[in-house]
C-alpha cells in the first residue's frame, strides 16, 4: 500500500515535473518562427501528384480509370489556387524579392493558375495524360525566410534522350523571387509556394518504356541541387511509364 | 594396497624380475616403462583451450545478444528480398551485436588466461634426478624415468623419487608431513614392523624427503600409482563448486535477462496488436534487447575482479581464479594450518627459567635484542652454556644479513639456542673459538644429554668448564647443587620443587624444554694436558650444578593475534587443524586469540571444578581442543554438534584426511569454508572448500594445483587482508551494477514510448551500444576503486542465502526511480531539440510512418516548413545525440550517487577516489569526441550537438543527486524504517 503510494506520489512529481520543464521551454519559443533553421537551410523538390508507392506514375493513356487518381490529387492541390482563393493575395512586383519585414500583417503574392498554361487544368481536364503528355506539378519546399539568389528554374532532364519533351509552364521553368520569402504558417496565413508545370510530351515510340525524369532548380548560387546524401535537396527524380 | 612390506629382499627381487645388486636391465627398463607410463603424477585435465573460449561467447547475456543478431539478419534478409532503401542498416546492427558478444567473450578468455598463466608458472619444477643402479652400474636419472623393481640410493636431504621398499638403511630417517601432516621425522628401517604398509617402516613414500642417514631401496609403486598419486587423484574426483560470485553473477544475468525477455515479448505483443508490422516489432525487438542488457557489464565486473585480485597479488594473495576474489569476501570459516601459517615455523626461545623465576624472551619475527633481565650472573653462566654446548652454525657469508634470516646448519633447537645467543651475546663463532673446544659428547637419544668440555677465554682461569644440556629431568638427575644469583646452593627438596612447577608451567604451554648445567673441573685434577677421552668419560658427569631451563616454541606471527581478532570481529571463525600436539596447539591457539583468554574447554572446566569431564555441562565451553584420534571414532553428528556449540575449535594431531571431513562439516553448517594447506594430501580438502588457500613457499604443486588462491607469505593474516578486499569488491561491485542498469531505463523508454506514441525514434540501437561499452564502461571499473563506507571487517559474513548481490531493491530503485529520472531528463533534451526546430511536441505524436517515410519529402513542420527525408533524419540523429548526452550527463550524477549507499556522498570525500574523476572526464570526453569529433561520420548517427543542449538535463542530474542524498539520510536517520527496508539496496 505505501508502495503504490509513494510511486504515486514520485510518479506525480515527476509528471508534474516534466509538465512544467516542458511548459517553461515551450514559453521560450516563438509561435511565429522556429528558433533555429538551420537544418533546412536550403530547400528540397516535391512533385505533385505523388503516386503512393515510389515516385512512379503508371498510366494507360486511353484508359481514364488508371490516371483517375493522378487526375483527382492535381485538382485538389490546385484548388487553393483557384482565384476565388486568392481574394486576400496581391499582385507583386514580379521579379524582385518581397521583403515585408517590418509590415505586422504579410501579405501573399497572387500565383496565377493561367500561368500554368497547359497544364491549369482549365483547358485540358485531364492534365494532358488522356493525350500522352501528363503534367507534373514540381514546387519548393517552404522555409520560413529564404530568398533565393539570381533567377531560380526548374529544368528536367530525361535519361534516355529523344523520349519525351519537356515544356514549362511558366515559361523556361523560371520561379518568380516575389514568392519569397515566407515568413511562416502563422503570420503569413495566405501564403502559396509558387508552382512549375512540366508537361511531358512522350514520344509515341517510347510508350511502354520507364522514361527516369530528374528535375533540378537551376540558376540559384544558394539552392543546393547535388547533395551526395539528400536525393531531394533541389532535385528531384521519378520515373514515368505510358501505355495506350 | 600391496604386502610388499611383509616380503624379504629375495622375494622383491623375485617378484619385480630385479636384482638387489645390479638392479634393472636397461631393455627390461624400458620395457616396464612402456608399459607403466613414467613415474610422474599426471596433471590433472584441463578444459581445451577452444571449449573455454566457447564458453566465454555463450555466457552470461552473449545468448540475447546473439538471439538480437540473428533478428538483425533475418530482418535484412526480409528487407532486402523486399528490396527496401537501407536494408544494411539492419546487417551492420547484427554485425556489430556478433562483435560485441565476440569481443567481450575475447576481453574474458583473455583476463581468465592470464590469471591462469601466472599460476603456469608454479607448476613448472626442476626435473629430479635419482641414483639408480642399472646395469650393474649407479646412475643418475630423471626421476620419471624410474620403473618399477628399479634399486634407488636415497641420501639425507633427497625427495624420495617413488614409493620404494627399503632393503638396506643406515640412521634413515624421512619427513613424512606432506602425507601425514606429522612434521616430526620418522625413522626408517628394512623391518616389517606394521600390517598397515602406511605405518611400517620399511616403506618409504613417494614426495616425502629424507632427512637424515642414507638407505638403499626397491621401487614398488611409480607416477599415480603411489600413495600420494591416489591422493592426488582423489582431489580431482572432489568436485569443484560454484563460487559464490559466479552464483549471484548467474542470478543477476537471470533477472536482467528476465526483464528483457519480458518487456520485448509484451511489447512485441502491443505493437503486433497497435498494427505495426511483424518486420516492425522483430525491431522494436531488437532494440529492446540491446536496451535492456547491459554489454559491458560482465567485461567490468571482470576487470575490477582482476584489479582487485592485482591488490590481493600486491599483498601477497594470489588469486588463481577470479571469481575466488569474492568468495574470500564471504567466507564464515577459516581452517587454519597452524605450523607455517599461524607460526613462524621456526623453533624460537620463548621462556627462560632461572634464579627461581620465569622470563620471557622476545619470540618477534624481527629481533634485535632481548629485553629481560639479563644482569644476573646466573644468565652470564647460562648463556655460556647455551653458547658453547651448541653444534649449530652459520652458514658462511651471511654477515649483512639479520639475524633471525641467516641460514644455520643444525637441527631446530640449537639453530633457536644459536640466533638467541647470537642476539643477546652477539658473534657466536668468535667466543666459541676463544673457548675452544676439548671434547664432546653429541646428543643420542639414550642418554638424552650433550656434552662438551671447553678452555675457559679468561687467561687467568685455568679450569676447564664442563657444560651440558638436554631433557630437563635428566639433567636435573646429574646435578646436586643449583645456581642462584650467581651463587651455587644445594639442590634441596624446596628448589627441586621449584624446577619441577617451572618446568610443568613451561611445558604446559606446549614449549619445548631443555635443562642446562655446567661444571668447572678443579684444576689440580684437570690440567692442562688432560687427555679427555668421551668413551671412557674420565671426567664427571654427575653431581653438576644446574644453572637454568630454556623452553622454545615455533611462535605465532606477530601479525597473527591482530588478523586472528580482526577475523573474530568481522564475525570469521578461526578453526585450528593442525597435526601437532594438543597441549603445544591449544597454547598456539590461546597465544593468537583463536582460544580466547576468557574461554574454557570442557577440560579446562573440569579441572577448576574438580570433576570429571564427562559431569561438565558441554554447552558452557566456548572452546573445544579435538584430537584427532577422538575424530576417528566420532559420527558426523558428533562432529556437525562441535562444529555448532563450540565457538573456538582446535582440531590436533589430526591427519589431512581428516582436515577433508572437517570441511564437509563446516560446510554442512552452511559456512563458506576457507582452507589453508601445503601437503599433497591436502589437497582434497582444498578442492573441497569454498576456497582453497595454498602456501606459497610451503605449499607442494599438487596443493597450489588443487587450490584456488596461493599464499606467497605464508602467513595468515595476508587471508585476512584478503578477505577485507574480498568484501570490498562485493559492495563495490553492487555499485558498479547499479550504476550500470539505471541507464538501462532511459535506454528502453524510448523505445516504449516510440511504439505507443509513434514519435520520431529519440535514441539508436548504436547510440546505446556507445552508451554502453563507452562512455559508462571507465566510470564502472571506477567504483571499483572506492573506499569502504564503514569498516566492513566490523559486520557478519555476508549470509549467502539472504545478501544478494542485486537484489530487489537495488533494481527497483535503478530502474523505477533514477532510471524513470534519467528518462524524464533525457526526453526533455529530446523534445527541446525538436521544438527548437520547429517540431514542438504536439506534432511529433504519431507521426511515425509519414516521418520514417522515404517517398514523403515535403513534411510540414509546426511553423509551415517542409522537411525532406534526409533533413528529417538529420534531425532524429541530432535527437539521439542529444538523447545520449543527457544520458551522460545524468550518469555523471548517477556515478557520484553511487559512490555510496549509505552514507552521504560528503561523509565518503567527493574526490577521494581520483579514479571517478577520470571516469568523469572520460565519459564527458568520449561524448564529446562523438558528437563533434566523429558527428560527420554518417554511420555512427550522431552529429555536433549545439552546446546549449549539454546543459538541459543538469537540473535532473542535479535532482538525482539531491534525491539520493535525501534517500541515504532518511536511511542514517530511520534505520529498520519502511523507507530502509525499501530504499537501502
Amino acid at each position: 500500500g505505501l508502495i503504490l503510494l509513494f510511486y504515486l506520489v514520485f510518479y506525480g512529481f515527476l509528471a508534474a515535473l516534466f509538465t512544467f520543464t516542458m511548459w517553461v521551454m515551450l514559453q521560450t519559443l516563438s509561435s511565429d518562427i522556429p528558433k533555429y533553421r538551420d537544418r533546412i537551410s536550403s530547400p528540397g523538390l516535391m512533385i505533385s501528384p505523388k503516386p503512393d508507392t515510389a515516385l512512379e506514375f503508371y498510366f494507360n493513356k486511353s484508359d481514364p480509370q488508371s490516371y483517375a487518381e493522378y487526375v483527382s490529387t492535381l485538382r485538389k492541390f490546385l484548388e487553393a489556387y483557384d482565384d476565388s482563393k486568392q481574394s486576400q493575395n496581391i499582385n507583386c512586383t514580379p521579379g524582385r524579392i518581397f521583403d515585408q519585414n517590418d509590415v505586422a500583417v504579410k501579405k501573399a503574392c497572387r500565383f496565377n493558375l493561367s500561368e500554368l498554361g497547359q497544364c491549369s487544368g482549365k483547358e485540358d481536364k485531364t492534365f494532358g495524360y488522356s493525350k500522352g503528355a501528363p503534367c507534373v506539378l514540381v514546387k519548393v519546399n517552404r522555409i520560413i525566410g529564404l530568398k533565393p539568389e539570381g533567377e531560380p528554374r526548374i529544368q528536367c532532364t530525361s535519361k534516355e534522350e529523344g523520349t519525351v519533351e519537356m515544356s514549362y509552364f511558366p515559361a523556361d521553368g523560371f520561379i518568380d523571387l516575389m514568392y519569397f520569402p515566407y515568413y511562416g504558417k502563422n503570420l503569413h496565413a495566405h501564403y502559396l509556394q509558387p508552382l512549375v508545370a512540366v508537361q511531358l510530351a512522350i514520344n509515341s515510340n517510347s510508350t511502354k518504356e520507364e522514361i527516369a525524369i530528374e528535375c533540378k532548380i537551376l540558376g540559384s548560387p544558394n539552392l543546393k541541387n547535388e547533395d551526395d546524401r539528400d536525393k531531394f535537396l533541389g532535385r528531384i527524380a521519378f520515373k514515368v511509364q505510358m501505355t495506350e | 594396497i600391496q604386502d610388499d612390506h611383509k616380503l624379504s629382499a629375495s622375494e622383491l627381487e623375485e617378484k619385480y624380475g630385479t636384482s638387489i645388486d645390479k638392479g634393472l636391465s636397461s631393455a627390461r627398463a624400458a620395457e616396464i616403462l612402456a608399459r607403466d607410463g613414467p613415474n610422474a603424477l599426471s596433471p590433472p585435465k584441463a578444459t581445451p583451450e577452444i571449449v573455454k573460449f566457447l564458453k566465454q561467447l555463450v555466457g552470461g547475456f552473449s545468448i540475447l545478444l546473439w538471439i538480437g543478431a540473428v533478428f538483425s539478419w533475418i530482418s535484412f534478409g526480409i528487407q532486402f528480398a523486399q528490396g527496401a532503401e537501407s536494408p544494411f542498416d539492419n546487417l551492420y546492427l547484427g554485425v556489430v551485436l556478433a562483435l560485441v558478444v565476440i569481443l567481450t567473450g575475447v576481453f574474458a578468455y583473455y583476463q581468465e588466461a592470464k590469471s591462469t598463466n601466472i599460476m603456469a608458472s608454479f607448476s613448472k619444477m626442476i626435473p629430479q634426478q635419482a641414483l639408480v643402479i642399472r646395469d650393474a652400474e649407479k646412475k643418475e636419472l630423471p626421476a620419471d624415468q624410474l620403473v618399477v623393481g628399479d634399486i634407488v640410493e636415497i641420501k639425507g636431504g633427497d625427495r624420495i623419487p617413488a614409493d620404494i621398499r627399503l632393503i638396506f638403511t643406515q640412521g634413515c630417517k624421512v619427513d613424512n608431513s606432506s602425507l601425514t601432516g606429522e612434521s616430526e621425522p620418522q625413522s626408517r628401517s628394512c623391518e616389517f614392523t606394521h600390517d598397515n604398509p602406511l605405518e611400517t617402516k620399511n616403506i618409504a613414500f613417494y614426495s616425502t624427503t629424507c632427512v637424515e642417514g642414507t638407505a638403499t631401496g626397491i621401487v614398488i609403486n611409480t607416477g599415480d600409482r603411489t600413495i600420494i598419486g591416489r591422493i592426488a587423484s582423489l582431489a580431482s574426483g572432489v568436485g569443484n563448486e560454484k563460487t559464490p560470485i559466479a552464483i549471484e553473477i548467474e542470478h543477476f544475468v537471470y533477472l536482467v535477462a528476465g526483464v528483457a525477455i519480458t518487456v520485448g515479448v509484451v511489447f512485441f505483443i502491443i505493437s503486433i496488436s497497435l498494427r505495426y508490422k511483424i518486420l516492425d516489432s522483430i525491431i522494436f525487438l531488437i532494440g529492446i534487447i540491446v536496451a535492456n542488457v547491459p554489454e559491458g557489464l560482465l567485461a567490468t565486473v571482470t576487470v575490477s575482479l582482476s584489479l582487485t585480485a592485482k591488490r590481493m597479488a600486491k599483498k601477497n594473495c594470489l588469486v588463481k581464479n577470479l571469481e575466488a576474489v569474492e568468495t574470500l569476501g564471504s567466507t564464515s570459516i577459516i581452517c587454519s594450518d597452524k605450523t607455517g601459517t599461524l607460526t613462524q615455523n621456526r623453533m624460537t626461545v620463548a621462556h627462560l627459567w632461572f634464579d627461581n623465576q620465569i622470563y620471557s624472551a622476545d619470540t618477534s619475527e624481527d629481533q634485535t635484542t632481548q629485553p629481560f633481565d639479563q644482569s644476573s650472573s646466573t644468565w652470564t653462566e647460562l648463556s655460556k652454556i647455551v653458547t658453547l654446548c651448541n653444534r649449530a652454525e652459520f652458514r658462511p657469508g651471511q654477515e649483512n644479513l639479520p639475524i633471525m634470516k641467516r641460514v644455520v646448519v643444525g637441527d631446530a633447537s640449537e639453530t633457536a639456542l644459536l640466533k638467541f645467543a647470537e642476539v643477546i651475546l652477539g658473534d657466536v663463532m668468535n667466543i666459541r673459538a676463544r673457548n675452544k673446544k676439548v671434547a664432546e659428547i653429541p646428543f643420542n637419544s639414550t642418554n638424552k644429554f650433550q656434552l662438551s668440555i671447553h678452555e675457559t677465554d679468561d687467561p687467568n682461569d685455568k679450569r676447564f668448564l664442563l657444560v651440558m644440556k638436554g631433557a630437563p629431568e635428566r639433567i636435573l638427575e646429574r646435578c646436586s647443587t643449583i645456581m642462584i644469583n650467581g651463587k651455587e646452593e644445594a639442590l634441596d627438596s624446596e628448589k627441586a620443587e621449584a624446577f619441577q612447577t617451572a618446568y610443568m608451567e613451561l611445558g604446559g604451554m606446549g614449549e619445548r624444554v631443555l635443562g642446562f648445567c655446567h661444571l668447572y673441573l678443579p684444576e689440580s685434577e684437570f690440567p692442562d694436558s688432560y687427555p679427555f677421552d668421551t668413551d671412557s668419560t674420565n671426567f664427571p658427569t654427575s653431581n653438576l650444578c644446574f644453572v637454568g631451563l630454556l623452553s622454545m616454541i615455533d611462535p605465532p606471527r606477530s601479525t597473527v593475534p591482530d588478523a586472528v581478532s580482526k577475523c573474530r570481529s568481522a564475525g570469521i571463525k578461526v578453526i585450528m587443524v593442525t597435526g601437532d600436539h594438543p597441549i603445544t596447539a591449544k597454547a598456539i591457539a590461546k597465544s593468537v586469540g583463536i582460544i580466547s583468554a576468557t574461554s574454557e574447554t570442557v577440560e579446562d572446566i573440569a579441572k577448576r571444578l574438580n570433576v570429571p569431564v564427562e559431569q561438565v555441562n558441554r554447552r558452557e565451553a566456548t572452546a573445544a581442543v579435538v584430537n584427532g584420534m577422538e575424530l576417528k571414532d566420532m559420527s558426523l553428528e558428533q562432529l556437525d554438534e562441535i562444529l555448532c556449540n563450540h565457538s573456538e575449535i582446535v582440531f590436533a594431531r589430526t591427519s589431512p584426511q581428516q582436515k577433508l571431513i572437517i570441511v564437509e562439516g563446516c560446510q554442512r553448517q552452511g559456512a563458506v569454508v576457507a582452507v589453508t594447506g601445503d601437503g599433497v594430501n591436502d589437497s582434497p580438502a582444498l578442492k573441497k572448500a569454498d576456497i582453497g588457500i595454498a602456501m606459497g613457499i610451503a605449499g607442494s604443486d599438487a596443493a597450489k594445483n588443487a587450490a584456488d588462491m596461493v599464499l606467497l607469505d605464508d602467513n595468515f593474516a595476508s587471508i585476512v587482508t584478503g578477505v577485507e578486499e574480498g568484501r570490498l569488491i562485493f559492495d563495490n561491485l553492487k555499485k558498479t551494477i547499479a550504476y550500470t542498469l539505471t541507464k538501462n531505463i532511459a535506454e528502453l523508454c524510448p523505445f516504449l514510448i516510440y511504439i505507443i506514441a509513434s514519435i520520431p525514434m529519440p535514441i539508436g540501437t548504436i547510440t546505446i551500444l556507445f552508451i554502453d561499452l563507452g562512455t559508462d564502461i571507465i566510470p564502472s571499473v571506477a567504483l571499483a576503486y572506492e573506499k569502504a563506507e564503514s569498516d566492513i571487517m566490523n559486520r557478519r559474513p555476508r549470509n549467502k542465502r539472504k545478501d544478494r548481490l542485486v537484489n530487489e531493491q537495488l533494481a527497483v530503485y535503478s530502474y523505477l526511480q533514477i532510471g524513470i529520472i534519467q528518462s524524464v531528463g533525457a526526453f526533455i533534451t529530446y523534445f527541446t531539440v525538436y521544438a527548437e526546430q520547429g517540431f514542438l511536441p504536439s506534432t511529433l505524436l504519431g507521426v511515425r510512418v509519414n516521418w520514417e517515410s522515404n517517398a514523403i519529402n515535403d513534411f510540414e513542420d509546426s511553423y509551415g516548413q517542409q522537411w525532406t527525408k534526409y533533413q528529417r533524419l538529420y534531425l532524429q540523429w541530432t535527437g539521439y545525440t542529444a538523447f545520449f548526452v543527457s544520458i551522460t550527463i545524468q550518469q555523471v550524477a548517477d556515478l557520484i550517487i553511487r559512490k555510496t549507499r549509505r552514507n552521504s556522498i560528503f561523509q565518503q570525500g567527493l574526490f577521494r577516489n581520483k579514479v571517478i574523476w577520470v571516469g568523469i572526464f572520460s565519459q564527458i570526453g568520449i561524448a564529446l569526441i562523438l558528437s563533434y569529433g566523429l558527428g560527420h561520420v554518417t554511420a555512427l548517427n550522431f552529429t555536433p550537438l549545439r552546446f546549449q543542449y549539454w546543459f538541459v538535463a543538469v537540473p535532473f542530474a542535479i535532482l538525482i543527486w539531491v534525491y539520493d542524498e535525501v534517500r541515504k539520510l532518511l536511511i542514517r536517520r530511520h534505520p529498520g524504517s519502511w523507507w530502509d527496508k525499501n530504499m537501502y539496496y
